[in-house]
């Protein structure tokens, strides 16, 4: 049947980027309820913390990595950078979750 | 206060469509070098992209200048949301080519001791044999960068009141390295002790405490490990001052 071209224009607008490119600062971590399940930033590392100038630990931290997978916007070419992989194959492999974006912009 | 918690969304309850982002305690920019990028003319370089500072140039400062070309700034985050997108994107360090460098430093430092925030400073490094490191040295990179954006390295980061806000933190930034036969994770600090009294006897501590986190929880050896070993090095610590003294007894910490 024909391309179904609609898809992949909703796919290009894909809401993510645009969350992270408005989302707000937090300005007070206890303003912030986690859902069950995530962990909240250890509260002995903020209980000065002024000016939205927080500390994070590394558990906390961890929590984002499979959520946070939008390419940057504003991230140059790599290969221009000189940053390439020795091992493209096993870099791919390894990196699977991030092969929309990857692609959209090859093709 | 009640309504306003209510429409705040974070990643983890709408990862399409969150509302705010975690602010991290400084803005970081991460920047490269290779062998490879040496005299690559890019539409973006360090140097010209970089604001001038308007003190005149001193000899130190010409010359990370010229050192300065050959390294490439790739992209500035300040959020921890940011982070992880870069990290998600990018070549880890087991996949670098050698004689390659990631620099991820807060952003308006640069990556030289000649920088006015690095020149009294120095380094915790440890040098790691390759082959034995190579499954673990993308986690203890990104654990190393984990503990520098999320500023735990520092125990005491607000401590020194009468400094800028800026120079609350020790910490300047973090290294990664990888040569032919090795892999070199360093941690750069702001001050460096230099020899014995009361106030130099605190920040010594504070180096050290620094030293031991780096060891302990984020490299994950045990307090009392010896690492030194043909091809990798004990956590140790060295003033840019001291480095520059080749061949001269260099007063090293060691933890």
């Amino acid at each position: 049947g024909p391309l179904d071209i609609s898809a992949a224009k909703r796919d290009n607008s894909a809401a993510p980027l645009s969350a992270l490119a408005t989302a707000k600062n937090i300005e007070r971590l206890q303003d912030v309820e986690y859902p069950e399940g995530v962990r909240s930033p250890r509260e002995d590392l903020n209980k000065d913390a002024k000016d939205g100038k927080f500390r994070y630990d590394r558990d906390f931290l961890m929590q984002f990595m499979q959520l946070c997978k939008e390419k940057p916007l504003n991230l140059p070419p790599l290969d221009i950078l000189g940053i390439e992989p020795v091992d493209q194959a096993s870099f791919n492999m390894t990196r699977g979750g991030s092969g929309r974006h990857r692609q959209a912009s090859g093709t | 206060m009640q309504a306003q918690a209510e429409g705040i969304r974070t990643v983890f309850s709408d990862p399409t469509n969150f509302n705010v982002k975690h602010p991290l305690y400084s803005p970081w920019t991460l920047w490269f070098d290779s062998p490879a990028t040496k005299g690559r003319n890019l539409p973006q370089t360090p140097v010209s992209s970089f604001p001038q500072t308007p003190a005149p140039p001193t000899p130190g400062a010409t010359a990370a200048q010229g050192w300065m070309e050959d390294i490439k700034r790739v992209i500035s985050f300040d959020s921890v949301e940011e982070f992880w997108g870069l990290y998600n994107h990018i070549v880890p360090p087991s996949q670098l080519p050698q004689k390659a460098n990631y620099y991820l430093f807060k952003e308006g430092i640069i990556p030289a001791w000649e920088d006015e925030a690095n020149k009294n400073g120095g380094k915790w490094s440890i040098q790691l044999p390759k082959e034995k490191n190579r499954h673990n040295v993308d986690k203890m990179w990104l654990y190393t960068m984990l503990a520098a954006i999320g500023e735990t390295f520092d125990p005491s980061p607000t401590s020194g009141e009468s400094l800028e806000p800026s120079q609350h933190s020790l910490i300047t930034g973090v290294i990664v390295s990888t040569r032919p036969q090795f892999y070199r994770l360093s941690i750069w600090t702001r001050l460096a002790p230099i020899g014995a009294g009361g106030e130099d006897d605190k920040l010594r501590e504070r180096i050290e405490t620094v030293g031991r986190h780096f060891k302990t929880s984020v490299l994950g050896y045990s307090e009392s490990q010896k690492l030194a070993a043909p091809l990798s090095t004990e956590v140790e610590f060295l003033s840019h001052k001291d480095s520059e003294k080749k061949g001269k007894a260099a007063k090293k910490i060691i933890v």
